[in-house]
């Protein structure tokens, strides 16, 4: 445990020093912060749906940022072997730097709870959708930050491991358009793997155990599939 | 006491093969040199030993525990500075010590004890405040090794240690590495032959991953080769003043370009002995003395089996 807490300390200093963090988190706080705003003054409706929308598509492009670095510069300065030739196991390392990374995510989206707070002191907003939906933004977080892991783990390059990490995002996000080209039973697996499809019930106020599995399911495979690139040097 | 016991190591990248079939022995504070050119295969027999990299075949032991079927237990007796001394840049010293430390393991007082004792030996107090990435090669390889001795490992590994560091530097590290071995077996790569001969108690030569031999480093003589140029007419003279002169080990004529002169090569056994040599000659009133520079035992050594294997 003390040396998972020294990785985990180890990971959150190095994301919170470098400026990536912030200005991730400041772009992030703004575009909804004025999204929000607009579109209260436009409708005076005390709902967050538009709100989770688009901060599900910002994690998309944002997310590939943080974890870009997280394996490969490790690998690129060398430090990797340190980690590696320490006594600690290689899922003690990817967990970490998953730790890390979704506090990272937590404060950018802790910072929209402002919005849910104004709603709540000057309307009556149905508190339903608003819980869902910040918790369908977490699950997808977890999984974005895990797939983003891996292809960390496995490029060389952080450049690379972002743009990777961003076209795989953008497919997974939008697959379901597909589904209304395709025969049969084809149209539904495009369905069931599209980040959109799965996120949507979160946003409007539903929940269905099988979303929250497939984000979790989808967590776990980037845990394992990192663990994997670091354990097959 | 064996503190490393390597059985018949292979590594294999497809076809080629990295590592062959090597086996050797680390005592208890010894320090065993791994020699060979670039490519021989040095790095990846130190990331064997470290669990960076798995074996084709063959076993390692550290402390009589299998670096593969109990690695982490290995490694926690393993302090590894890896090639160019990879470092945190933005953290301080004291924080990469403290962060290194608990990767270990080492409970609060044994980290505090472990740190300061690491500082003191490695001369860091003063900078322990600063940014890794602010540091001079030197202090970053002092971090660096300082990192690998916290924990009071029973092996300390070095790759390449001497790489990129002043004179001043290299000298500073020998002295360190002999200090470390008072507590540790030292197993140390380089490709600098000078260098192994100074600071290792035994070298193990290696070639295309294969291990040409393990040499016990002799006591070091100092031998010095010297040249003398003479008027040929001495020569007679000169043979005769040498004649009985103690600690002159060899006496051989050799080709001289300039018309009228006469060449030798002496080899004195020590400095002493090149004196006597010199206050000979001065009686004959002969000063044209000048030192060679003597390949030593280890490059002879090298430079027969290195070449015996290019040929087959």
């Amino acid at each position: 445990m003390t040396r998972f807490l020294a990785l985990a300390e180890k990971e959150t200093r190095a994301l919170f020093a470098s400026p990536i963090a912030y200005a991730v988190i400041a772009v992030f706080l703004l575009l909804n912060g004025y999204t929000f705003a607009v579109t209260l003054f436009l409708t005076k409706q005390a709902t967050l749906a538009h709100i989770f929308f688009q901060a599900a598509v910002q994690l998309i492009l944002l997310v590939p940022l943080v974890t870009m670095r997280q394996f490969a510069e490790e690998r690129r300065g060398g430090t990797l072997e340190l980690l590696l030739t320490a006594p600690v196991h290689e899922a003690e390392i990817v967990l970490a730097k998953f730790a890390a990374s979704m506090l990272l995510l937590l404060a950018m989206i802790a910072g929209t709870l402002v919005y849910a707070l104004i709603l709540g002191r000057f309307g009556a907003p149905d508190w339903g959708p608003v819980y869902s939906g910040y918790l369908g933004l977490l699950l997808l977080g977890a999984a974005l930050v895990a797939i983003g892991l891996a292809v960390s783990a496995l490029a060389s390059n952080q450049i690379v491991a972002a743009v990777v990490s961003l076209g795989l995002f953008g497919l997974l996000w939008a697959i379901d358009s597909w589904a209304a080209v395709l025969p049969a039973p084809a149209d539904n697996w495009v369905l069931g793997l599209s980040l959109l499809a799965r996120f949507t019930p979160f946003a409007v106020g539903a929940m269905y155990l099988s979303d929250f599995g497939f984000f979790l399911v989808l967590a776990l495979l980037g845990l394992f599939l990192t663990v994997r690139a670091l354990v097959r040097r | 006491m064996v503190v490393v016991s390597v059985e018949g190591l292979s590594k294999a990248y497809g076809r080629h093969r990295a590592v062959d079939d090597v086996s050797f022995e680390v005592q208890d504070r010894e320090v065993l040199g791994l020699l060979g050119p670039n490519g021989s295969g040095k790095t990846t027999i130190l990331r064997i030993l470290t669990g960076y990299l798995q074996p084709s075949a063959g076993t390692v032991r550290i402390d009589g525990i299998d670096v593969v079927r109990d690695g982490r237990a290995a490694r926690a007796r393993i302090g590894y500075v890896p090639e160019n001394a990879p470092l945190y840049g933005h953290m301080r010293v004291n924080e990469f010590l403290d962060f290194m430390g608990r990767l270990h393991g080492l409970p609060e007082a044994a980290l505090r004890r472990g740190m300061a004792e690491a500082r003191r030996r490695l001369a860091l107090d003063a900078v322990a405040e600063t940014p890794i990435g602010r540091l001079s090669r030197g202090y970053r390889q002092r971090v660096a090794i300082a990192q690998a001795v916290l924990h009071g490992p029973r092996l300390l590994i070095l790759d390449e240690p001497t790489n990129g560091l002043d004179p001043r530097q290299v000298i500073e590290l020998r002295g360190l590495l002999r200090d470390m071995a008072r507590d540790c077996a030292v197993l140390v790569t380089s490709h600098i032959l000078a260098e192994m001969e100074r600071v290792a108690d035994r070298v193990a030569i290696l070639l295309d991953g294969r291990l040409l031999t393990v040499q016990r480093i002799g006591q070091r003589r100092q031998r010095i080769g010297l040249r003398l140029r003479a008027p040929a007419a001495q020569a007679a003279a000169v043979a005769q003043a040498l004649g009985a002169v103690p600690g002159l080990l060899g006496l051989a004529a050799e080709p001289e370009a300039e018309p009228g002169l006469a060449a030798w090569r002496l080899e004195a056994e020590d400095a002493a002995a090149a004196g006597r040599i010199a206050a000979r000659l001065h009686g004959l009133g002969l000063a044209s003395l000048e030192p060679l520079d003597a390949p030593s035992d280890l490059e002879t050594l090298f430079l027969r089996l290195t070449a015996s294997k290019a040929i087959h």
